[in-house]
């Protein structure tokens, strides 16, 4: 690759202008909203701040594709930007751990990819981020960097990929509560502005017998679990983990297309998910935690959206043998720490009871109490923990049920925790940390145990 | 069977916790009284008596206790804290785990020629507080030594 300084395919234009358009729609959109409909001249006037925006935002991303330089000399490669204030970044080829592509839907229209030039340091954006590059461009790259990096033969990859079907079963039993319940709150909150504003009144929108709310509530919910989704497919469609020698390379994306590359030594744990809606159908998702990775939204840190559970050990034997291990055969906890586990949620049931009481649900509300205690055995049922050959696997219960496997070497730290209740009862909690996300906890141990199981760890 | 950690905080550290035993305590004690004036029977005596317990306590016994509870130790392979009252927390940080490792002093610390070593893993921070400021810096430079050889094999 000649040292001569490159600009981007022109594509790039088009991708900064959106980017610029994108930061100046929603202050834009809110002015139009404040100043309101009812104004005769206001649909013309819209248009033209809209005209008059994308004139200035196809100026602004002209600029700085003019102002944008790349260019590789011997040793590493040099990324220059800015009009006013330039900033440059060097990153020594050395130092490159991957090249990830990533193909917006702006890109896929020019036949372009944006390229993330990762380093050992970086979070989901690379060090360098070039945002359009032709295919020949990459080519070059890519074999500039396999001559200067340690790199392994290339192995016949061992690939994994999402059906379309097992997408779509994804995306019917994600429903996450995360996703589900913000946007609950978001539309209640117009709801109820809706509910203040007369005009609706007017029209009969306003719902005022008990089946018409309900008849709400429902659609609301229909329409979260719709947008979770419409989420979990955007994310997920064509989701494709390939184990090339030393690094797992996951592809996904259905707008964006992603790239990504985790070399496996950086790998910590790996959590196997089984979700309310997908236990029971004998479902699981996989998580990984990646070192360096923690601040990434969830879809990044997953290995694989969907499994059977009983496929999870031939999966991570051909993929990720390094975390292989049974998800079954753990020591269950004492059968007395049961109504330890049932202790908190059944407090927490009677208080909340107690307060309730005096509203009209009245005594209704203790029904809350048996429920807060099967929630707790439960909990106490679904924990477990082993370590066996140097592995640790601990499994345990908030929502759903998860199960961190990791070998006990790759700890941040271990604790041995005793409260005072937990001290008069001789039991102990054991809490081993993997990273910022995943931490393994086993409530409620045999003292003895626990105490044995925190001594086989610091070896 | 991994030996106790054996070294302590600087002496001094309880008169920091009974600094701020006694500030929380004291406004526990003046919201205590105010909102005593507006009830009354039992429960006004409860709210005004309350919180002067919570003071003499927090100042006499919580800090000695804490004080000897906490212990700390930094050995090569691993920097190893225990400490608590009610909860009593052992933790085992691997010093092949260790990222880096710094010194802070706050106002109170700075006043008091005390410091807090923070050591930082890819998983969060370990704290031990309320050092003497040559411990401290012992302590810091010499988990920095054993981190870096900890890397090398």
């Amino acid at each position: 690759m000649s040292p001569e300084r490159r600009r981007l395919h022109p594509a790039a234009i088009a991708v900064y202008a959106l980017a610029a358009l994108r930061e100046a729609a929603l202050p834009l959109v809110a002015l139009f909203v404040l100043r309101g409909f009812d104004d005769p001249g206001a649909l013309e006037r819209g248009l033209l701040y809209a005209a008059a925006g994308t004139a200035i935002a196809a100026v602004l991303g002209f600029l700085r594709w003019r102002t944008t330089e790349w260019w590789v000399t011997e040793d590493a490669i040099h990324h220059r930007r800015g009009l006013v204030a330039i900033k440059e970044t060097d990153v020594p080829l050395t130092r490159v751990q991957a090249l990830d592509l990533e193909q917006g839907p702006v890109q896929r229209l020019f036949g372009v990819q944006s390229v993330h030039v990762q380093t050992g340091g970086g979070g989901a954006r690379g060090e360098i981020v070039l945002e359009a590059l032709d295919a020949r461009e990459i080519a070059e790259l890519q074999a500039l960097l396999a001559g200067r990096q340690v790199e392994e033969a290339p192995v016949a990859g061992v690939r994994r990929r999402l059906g379309e079907r097992e997408l779509l079963l994804t995306a019917l039993t994600a429903g996450q509560l995360g996703v589900i319940l913000p946007v609950l709150a978001g539309a209640g909150q117009i709801v109820s502005q809706l509910l203040e504003d007369e005009g609706f009144a007017v029209l009969g929108l306003v719902p005022d017998s008990p089946l018409e709310i309900a008849l709400v509530v429902a659609g609301l919910v229909v329409a979260a679990w719709l947008l979770s989704m419409a989420g979990t497919v955007v994310a997920f469609a064509g989701f494709t983990v390939t184990r090339e020698a030393s690094r797992l390379r996951v592809r996904r994306g259905l707008f964006a297309r992603r790239e990504a590359t985790v070399p496996v030594g950086r790998v910590r744990a790996v959590v196997v998910v089984e979700g309310v809606l997908r236990r029971p159908l004998g479902l699981a998702a996989l998580r990984i935690e990646v070192i360096g990775h923690a601040e990434e939204p969830a879809a990044a840190r997953t290995l694989f959206p969907l499994l059977r559970r009983d496929e999870v050990r031939d999966f991570l034997v051909e993929l990720l043998p390094e975390f292989d291990d049974a998800l079954d055969g753990l020591e269950p906890l004492p059968a007395r720490a049961a109504a330890r586990y049932a202790l908190w949620p059944v407090a927490g049931a009677l208080a909340v009871a107690g307060a309730a009481f005096f509203t009209p649900v009245g005594p209704w509300a203790l029904l809350l109490v048996p429920a807060a205690a099967a929630y707790g055995l439960a909990r106490h049922r679904a924990a477990g923990w082993r370590l066996r050959d140097g592995r640790l696997a601990v499994r345990s219960l908030m929502v759903a049920r998860r199960t961190v496997l990791a070998p006990a070497r790759h700890r941040e730290s271990h604790a041995l925790v005793q409260t005072v209740l937990q001290r008069r009862a001789s039991l102990a909690d054991v809490e081993v940390a993997f990273g910022k996300q995943t931490a393994a906890r086993v409530h409620h141990l045999e003292a003895a145990t626990a105490r044995t199981l925190f001594e086989r760890l610091a070896t | 069977m991994t030996e106790e950690p054996t070294r302590r905080l600087a002496p001094r550290a309880r008169l920091v916790w009974r600094m701020s035993q006694g500030l929380g305590w004291g406004v526990a004690v003046v919201a205590g009284l105010i909102a005593g004036a507006q009830l009354d029977g039992a429960l006004a005596v409860l709210v005004r008596v309350l919180p002067v317990v919570g003071l003499v306590a927090g100042v006499t016994l919580v800090p000695e206790l804490r004080w000897r509870r906490w212990r700390w130790d930094v050995r090569p392979e691993a920097i190893d804290i225990r400490h608590g009252t009610l909860t009593v927390r052992r933790t085992l940080v691997p010093m092949l785990r260790v990222q880096h490792v710094d010194t802070t002093r706050d106002i109170v610390e700075q006043s008091l020629d005390l410091a807090t070593v923070v050591v930082h893993t890819a998983a969060g921070s370990h704290r031990i507080p309320l050092l003497t400021v040559a411990d401290a810096a012992e302590v810091r430079d010499r988990i920095a030594d054993l981190a870096r050889t900890a890397d090398e094999p």
